[in-house]
């Protein structure tokens, strides 16, 4: 017993493992709420198309020495207003219309960054920088979690109904023009809070995983709110101290205990993991 | 001038230049498909879930083909399981099984970061790649080229009408698993060219911007198959004086020419979008003096 208190005192001695801790705890909620949003409306690959196309935003914020989380916001916006723009004004589908904008967006970033050369690595735009977090920004991620979970808890009603039926909420009369940009501007800021913790590719990741996980377990929104919180804290914190003892990236850390755990709800989930439909099907 | 023809005189400039080239042909060729069909998202998502594959192969010197192919697979595999069994809609699991697969490539790498460069996967690096990775290169996308030249048509008519190809005798099946294990392997030619990241353009942009000019697909096809290959080849050639970049500069390219085809294609454009409605608001106003 006391050897396991060691095992999870030992990293906290340091202050940059500390630091990290609370950063994935914040990152990993936030992240948690808005996945079952996602999920549930099928923005999957919005969430893969606006983190994609945040890399300008940085690189393009850098040159201007204007703080790279509001060069990271515009960018992932700019790139949601575009696809939506395009799909009014063409005959593509959306998803072609996404892969063309992120992927143009991101190849814009990349040939800026190697032609700029910033001090900011490239690989901690991509993967995170988790160990590397500062106080400065631990404030700004707490910030823009406080006001994202804000806007999310306060309208939570609205933003669930928009989700599961659009028709609906438009018939009783709610914005949903409105609603519809203030959840993209809400992911956008959850995104470029985030990137310092995971990056840009492994965000998608904490922004499917834990609503996908909570989907399997229940069928009630609030109950799902809760379990894909738990689950996105504990992989967090569990991350962080796995990864500091494989001295493994802590980033894709969090991510794998994420997907372990959803291999655990997909095989054991009490009314539809495999094994239950199998125990059923021999039953009868 | 002559600085102009300068990237000619090196070899490996040729070499990458030639593979690159080819890779966007076959890539765009697929990319027709793709586009039709909305299966954009499952472009990007394999080339994300090779990465463990190519990163695994690379540390024990396995060449990166069988790793890719193995690891893109495996990925298949686990979204087809999951799709049959959960409620979980499509993009959900997609989405979270190539995250999953890139994670882990990413871990593996972190565990042993001396033996695998995961830049060089993420964003490619076709200027530095070896003479043996651009020859399986090239195979796989010759290959792949010869089977799409002669089974085109029937991959059109499945994927169009499934129900129509069935009773005039085509195995779709078969197609549409031939079609799949030839995207696989484009992706894994093209990992190589632009990186697991910007693959999605090279198979989503030509097509697209293809489909915004032409109405018939075999029109469509070439078309799709030029834009890939020129703008390859000048990505790789301008990549030379900028120092790499190879791939951003490709997509660049592609969705600079998208851009100018969303403006100004012919029939399907913006500009030509806004003259229709002047032109019927004009008819409209003459009816109506005509009317009155």
């Amino acid at each position: 017993m006391a050897e396991l208190f060691e095992y999870l005192t030992e990293p906290m001695q340091y202050a940059f493992m500390q630091r990290a801790l609370l950063m994935a705890i914040l990152v990993g909620l936030v992240c948690a709420v808005f996945s079952c949003f996602l999920v549930l409306k099928g923005w999957s690959l919005m969430g893969d198309a606006v983190s994609h196309a945040v890399l300008p935003g940085i690189v393009i914020a850098y040159i201007l020495a204007i703080p790279l989380s509001i060069g990271a916001f515009i960018g992932g916006l700019f790139c949601a207003v575009a696809t939506g723009y395009v799909k009014d004004n063409s005959r593509l589908k959306e998803d072609a219309i996404m892969g063309i904008i992120f992927s143009g967006m991101f190849a814009l970033g990349l040939v800026i960054y190697l032609k700029v050369q910033p001090e900011i690595h490239l690989d901690h735009i991509l993967f995170g920088n988790i160990l590397g977090v500062q106080a400065a920004d631990l404030w700004e991620t707490g910030i823009i979690c406080a006001a994202t979970l804000g806007l999310i808890v306060v309208r939570r009603h609205d933003l669930l109904l928009y989700c599961f039926d659009q028709a609906y909420a438009r018939a009783i009369g709610l914005p949903v023009k409105l609603i519809h940009y203030a959840l993209l501007v809400a992911l956008s800021l959850t995104i470029v809070a985030s990137l310092k913790a995971v990056g840009v590719i492994l965000v998608i990741a904490m922004l499917i995983a834990p609503g996908a996980i909570a989907y399997l377990l229940t069928n009630r929104f609030s109950h799902m709110l809760l379990i894909s919180s738990v689950v996105a804290v504990g992989s967090s914190v569990a991350g962080v101290f796995v990864s500091f003892y494989l001295d493994a990236d802590t980033g894709a850390t969090i991510i794998l205990i994420q997907t372990f755990i959803f291999i655990l709800a997909f095989l054991f989930a009490p009314t539809s993991g495999i094994l239950r439909k199998k125990i059923v099907s021999q039953n009868s | 001038m002559d600085e102009l023809l300068l990237p000619f005189q090196y070899d490996y400039m040729n070499k990458a230049i030639f593979a690159a080239t080819f890779i966007g042909a076959v890539c765009a060729m697929l990319s027709s498909y793709l586009m039709l069909k909305g299966w954009s998202l499952i472009g990007d998502a394999l080339s994300h879930s090779i990465v463990p594959g190519v990163a695994a192969a690379y540390m024990i010197g396995a060449p990166y083909v069988f790793g890719a192919f193995f690891s893109g697979l495996l990925a298949s595999a686990s979204m087809g399981f999951i799709k049959a069994k959960t409620k979980l809609r499509e993009d959900a699991i997609i989405g979270l099984i190539f995250t999953s697969f890139f994670a882990l490539g990413l871990f593996m790498v972190s565990l042993s970061p001396t033996s695998v460069n995961v830049k060089n996967i993420v964003l490619g690096n076709i200027l530095g790649v070896s003479d043996e990775d651009i020859f399986q290169m090239v195979l796989i996308a010759g290959i792949s080229f010869f089977i799409l030249i002669f089974t085109w048509k029937d991959l059109m008519v499945t994927f169009f009408d499934e129900s129509h190809a069935k009773t005039i005798g085509i195995n779709t099946k078969f197609l549409t698993i031939l079609f799949f294990t030839l995207l696989s392997a484009c992706t894994i030619a093209a990992l190589q060219t632009v990186g697991a990241l910007l693959v999605i353009g090279l198979i989503v942009t030509p097509g697209a911007t293809a489909y915004l000019l032409c109405d018939r697909f075999g029109q469509l096809m070439i078309v799709s198959t030029l834009i890939g290959s020129i703008t390859c080849f000048f990505g790789a050639y301008i990549s030379f004086f900028l120092d790499g970049a190879t791939g951003g500069i490709i997509i660049l390219l592609q969705t600079i020419v998208f851009i100018i085809a969303f403006i100004f294609a012919p029939k399907y454009g913006l500009v030509a979008a806004k003259r229709k409605i002047k032109q019927a608001s004009e008819l409209l106003r003459k009816t109506r003096e005509g009317a009155v």
